[in-house]
């Protein structure tokens, strides 16, 4: 109960068009994640599928039945919102079944859903309260209480967590997914945060544009990046981005004065495209300080200069240049500090998941 | 700074302070004292001097006798024909406002920000602009000097104000909770009624008591627009004040000036705090 | 039907205010415009007269004076309640002991009818038994404050009322702009060696900038439309001498039948209004864009 399927999706405001074509189809029980920067149509979709906002084109079906042009009380859907949107003259038992009660449920399954609610986010010691009694987590939980109270087939949550700090934040996270796990209702979920959407999705949509970059689990967005604006938007710290002289299938890196070849995956790719140059894509953590048994085929080592360091404590940021372009590479606390001191650091890259992008499109080239 | 220049600084902020604030009370005690003095200490005393006795004469004949023209009822009467206009125009413009508002902050649409706009221009016109067409229309409508006619002119022009008010207030209540309510199935009533009215207080309170103040202090209106028998309290005011039968009396004068401004001066002593965020708030266009 | 106004109640809700404004506001103003070019008198007629009203208009004494004093009133009048509100604001913001209540004198003129003012400032200002009187009681024997019957200086008396009624409000206008001001600036200023003085000076009044326009506006604003306090405190006179545009109209219009000239004088009123407006809104407008 709860499959939702997003066919050619779009939207436009006057003669801008926010939403330009989206296709989804999201599995009962999925906790969809959409993802990408301010503007990218994300909140927009998330409206479509409320029936908060109107499509232009395009249609909307939840299990089997097309909601497209049904209001957004009869399409059977709850949302949390950023600002929580708690009627501030109710008070929290009020707007967990002012729902129910606008649905004519009779009086003692409110009460009664009301206690299970409250019990399940616990929330019973705050009923009688008005939300401006209320903490901002609190206010959280009782905007997800109100939306539970319903049991609807989707939850839509929008940002929900933007307005927390950064401690209670996580600790949402986690209750959140432990929610989802226990309910099992589809859940579409809006971020910005990148590390929310790792965390939490079972599938991740990139956006941008008004377009899906990507649709894929946290592991293939994290691992095989559709394009280099998904490769740069995921992850923290982010990916590093190296342009790069091809030779055959291998590529030139210069650091500190030395030259080295790199193997890459996608290498045979490279011949096929017959490109001067590409841009590497790697992440931080595949440039390390050298480790006993690596995959050999993809490891190189090469000296690197370090411009300055960040120990963020499980692990240390190392600045240096590639190619005359800012690098970061992650070491170990112990090999960060050696290098905070001596300003020099021999590394190994292991290029076994770099990903390579046309430097013009910043499209995949890939084998 | 040193502690005498400190002194010096604060004697210095509240002599000027409390000196104008006398001077801002001195209309006042002058109008009150001289509407306890009979006509012959009047003529004998000055301004600011006390009566010798406290003589209320002057407030009965204001009130229930004096001349306002040829009419020679005081004011009583007009003090309620005020009433009988500021009650219906303030509730109505009210609450037509709340509405307006609502819909202007919370449900915009293509073209309603322009309507605001345009609405908006009409807290500034000059009314003597359209006090020759209403006059027409209102005579046309049959309402031609009569309290209908007056709470009419008072709604239809008091909206632009309370529309602006309602606007503005509800416009910094963030839309989500429209949305929230809407995906709860309460609709466009429904949401106005059980979400919005709620928290609606301060700002009735604002636009009722801006409403009151200024419909009941109008002039123009009054003077335009009543009959005999219908003039609100300010036009019946100015009347006596204007009739010279039988010599001037400057306490009944002062004692009729007291009685037409009482009660908007109750209301700001009572809701101070409202009236000025009215105020500003209808000022500063928001 | 019944969907479409589910549907389109937001609209439904606006439309009788809407049409209201539309006939009663935008409709009246061409009513009035279409008005003073004809030669209606006592009652509306169509036939056109061209400009000659305005012609009229602008030929007649009357009006003349009246523009005049316009000037005068609001130049003055706004002039001294700028000054006299910002004054008291800044004190009042002193962390003044018993600021409620000063607060609340200043500003109880604001509540009161015009006509009241007019009214009691009328028996201030007496030739005999005001203050000249109360000046001569006090030993000023040689005291001479006859204002209010001096062709010349009529339209002072009523400068001075509305600057009574007025300022308290500009006070208010004041006083909440300097309460909004960040207490991090000051602080900053201070910092940097700023004495008092300085401190308002170079960086408090630069920021009642927005208030002062604000301020302009509104009591240009009552300026404009001032009616009921010359009626009730000089009723124009002596003579003519105290006439405002205002009270200009509703002699010829009402009184003296002269349907056509009072209407080409409201318009005139209006344009003034809109030369005040259009360039203050322009100005908002651009400031909220940027």
């Amino acid at each position: 109960m709860g499959a939702i399927n997003i066919q050619n999706l779009v939207k436009s405001y006057a003669d801008t068009e926010v939403l330009k074509g989206i296709n989804l189809a999201i599995n009962d029980g999925e906790f969809l994640i959409l993802v990408g920067p301010s503007g990218c149509g994300k909140s927009t979709l998330m409206n479509c599928i409320a029936g908060l906002e109107e499509v232009t084109s395009g249609n909307l079906i939840i299990d089997e039945d097309n909601v497209t042009d049904l209001n957004p009380k009869d399409r059977d859907i709850a949302m949390v919102f950023q600002s929580y949107a708690l009627y501030p003259t109710m008070t929290v038992a009020k707007n967990i079944s002012f729902g129910l009660e606008m649905r004519k449920y009779p009086k003692d399954s409110i009460e009664h859903t009301i206690q299970e609610v409250a019990k399940l986010l616990q929330i019973e010691h705050l009923l009688q309260r008005k939300p401006s009694q209320l903490s901002g987590g609190q206010r959280q939980r009782v905007a997800m209480g109100r939306a539970l109270a319903r049991s609807p087939r989707v939850f839509l949550f929008d940002e929900p967590l933007s307005n927390l700090d950064a401690k209670l934040r996580v600790e949402m996270r986690t209750e959140i997914k432990k929610l989802h796990k226990r309910l099992n209702t589809t859940i579409v979920y809006v971020t910005h945060d990148q590390v929310e959407a790792m965390t939490l999705a079972d599938r991740i949509a990139v956006m941008k544009d008004g377009y899906v970059q990507q649709f894929g689990t946290p592991y293939e967005i994290y691992n095989d990046p559709a394009n280099r604006f998904v490769a740069d938007f995921m992850g923290s710290p982010a990916m590093n981005f190296v342009e790069c002289v091809v030779i055959d299938d291998k590529l030139i890196i210069e650091s500190d004065g030395k030259s080295v070849q790199l193997n890459v995956p996608d290498g045979q790719a490279l011949i096929k495209a017959g490109i001067d140059t590409v841009i590497l894509g790697i992440r931080p953590e595949m440039i390390t300080e050298p480790k006993p048994h690596g995959n050999s085929g993809y490891i190189t080592e090469i000296p690197f200069t370090i411009d300055v360091t960040e120990p963020t404590g499980p692990d240390t940021l190392a600045f240096g240049t590639w190619n005359n372009q800012e690098v970061q590479a992650r070491l170990s606390p112990e090999a960060g500090a050696k290098a905070a001191q001596s300003n020099q650091l021999l590394v190994q890259i292991d290029t076994s998941k770099a990903v390579l992008f046309d430097p013009h499109t910043g499209k995949r080239i890939r084998t | 700074m040193n502690n005498l220049q400190y002194q010096l600084g604060r004697s210095f902020i509240y002599s000027i302070l409390i000196g104008f604030a006398l001077l801002y009370l001195a209309p006042l005690y002058v109008m009150l004292i001289t509407s306890l003095k009979d006509v012959e200490e009047i003529r004998s005393g000055n301004l600011i001097a006390l009566p010798e006795s406290f003589n209320f004469s002057a407030w009965a004949k204001a009130w229930s006798s004096a001349c306002t023209g040829s009419d020679c009822q005081g004011l009583a009467p007009y003090f309620w024909n005020s009433m009988r206009i500021v009650i219906p125009a303030v509730l109505m413009s009210t609450v037509i406002g709340a509405c307006n508002g609502y819909v202007l902050a919370q449900w915009q649409f293509k073209g309603s920000n322009f309507l605001f706009g345009a609405l908006l221009f009409g807290c500034f016109i000059p009314f003597q602009v359209i006090l020759l067409p209403m006059a027409k229309l209102l005579a046309v409508l049959g309402l031609a000097n009569t309290v209908t006619g007056l709470v009419a002119v008072h709604v239809v022009y008091g909206i632009t104000f309370t529309t602006l008010f309602f606007r503005n207030y509800y416009i910094a209540i963030p839309s989500e909770l429209v949305r929230a309510a809407r995906l709860d199935g309460a609709g466009f009533f429904t949401i106005f009624w059980r979400i919005f009215l709620p928290m609606s207080t301060p700002i009735f309170v604002v636009t009722v008591i801006w409403q009151f103040t200024q419909i009941w202090n109008d002039f123009l209106f009054g003077v335009v627009y009543s009959g005999p028998g219908t003039q609100p309290i300010t036009v019946a005011l100015n009347n006596l004040v204007n009739t010279s039968i039988g010599g001037k009396q400057y306490n009944v004068d002062m004692a009729a000036a007291i009685i037409a401004a009482l009660p908007t001066l109750v209301v700001y002593i009572v809701a101070g705090k409202y009236f000025v965020r009215g105020l500003t708030a209808g000022a500063v266009k928001g | 039907m019944f969907k479409y106004l589910a549907t389109h109640l937001p609209k439904v809700v606006l439309a009788p205010t809407a049409i209201v404004m539309l006939v009663c506001m935008y409709g009246f103003i061409g009513w009035t415009a279409g008005l003073s070019f004809t030669k209606s008198r006592m009652l509306p007629q169509w036939e056109f007269v061209g400009l000659t009203q305005y012609e009229k208009l602008f030929s007649n004494p009357r009006w003349m004076v009246a523009l005049d004093n316009l000037l005068i009133f609001t130049l003055l009048f706004i002039f001294i309640s700028l000054v006299l509100g910002l004054l008291l604001a800044i004190f009042l913001d002193r962390k003044v002991r018993g600021e409620g209540v000063i607060r609340t004198i200043y500003l109880y003129p604001m509540a009161i009818s015009f006509v009241v003012t007019g009214t009691a400032w009328k028996w201030i200002l007496n030739p005999g038994l005001g203050l000249e009187k109360l000046a001569h009681d006090l030993g000023f024997s040689n005291f001479e404050f006859r204002w209010l019957v001096d062709q010349d200086m009529a339209i002072y008396t009523i400068v001075i009322a509305a600057v009574w009624q007025s300022s308290g409000f500009v006070m208010a206008m004041f006083l909440a702009g300097l309460r909004g001001v960040d207490d991090n600036l000051v602080k900053a200023a201070q910092v940097d060696g700023a004495s008092v003085i300085q401190t308002y000076w170079h960086i408090i009044l630069p920021l009642m900038k927005p208030v002062f326009f604000g301020a302009v506006v509104v009591l240009a604003h009552i300026a404009i439309k001032s009616f009921d306090l010359v009626q009730a405190l000089t009723g124009g006179g002596p003579g003519y001498a105290s006439d405002l545009p205002a009270n200009f109209m509703y002699t010829f219009a009402f009184s003296r039948a002269q349907m056509g000239l009072g209407a080409a004088s409201a318009m005139v009123m209006l344009g003034g209004v809109l030369a005040i407006l259009v360039p203050y809104l322009y100005s908002e407008l651009r400031s909220k864009k940027s």
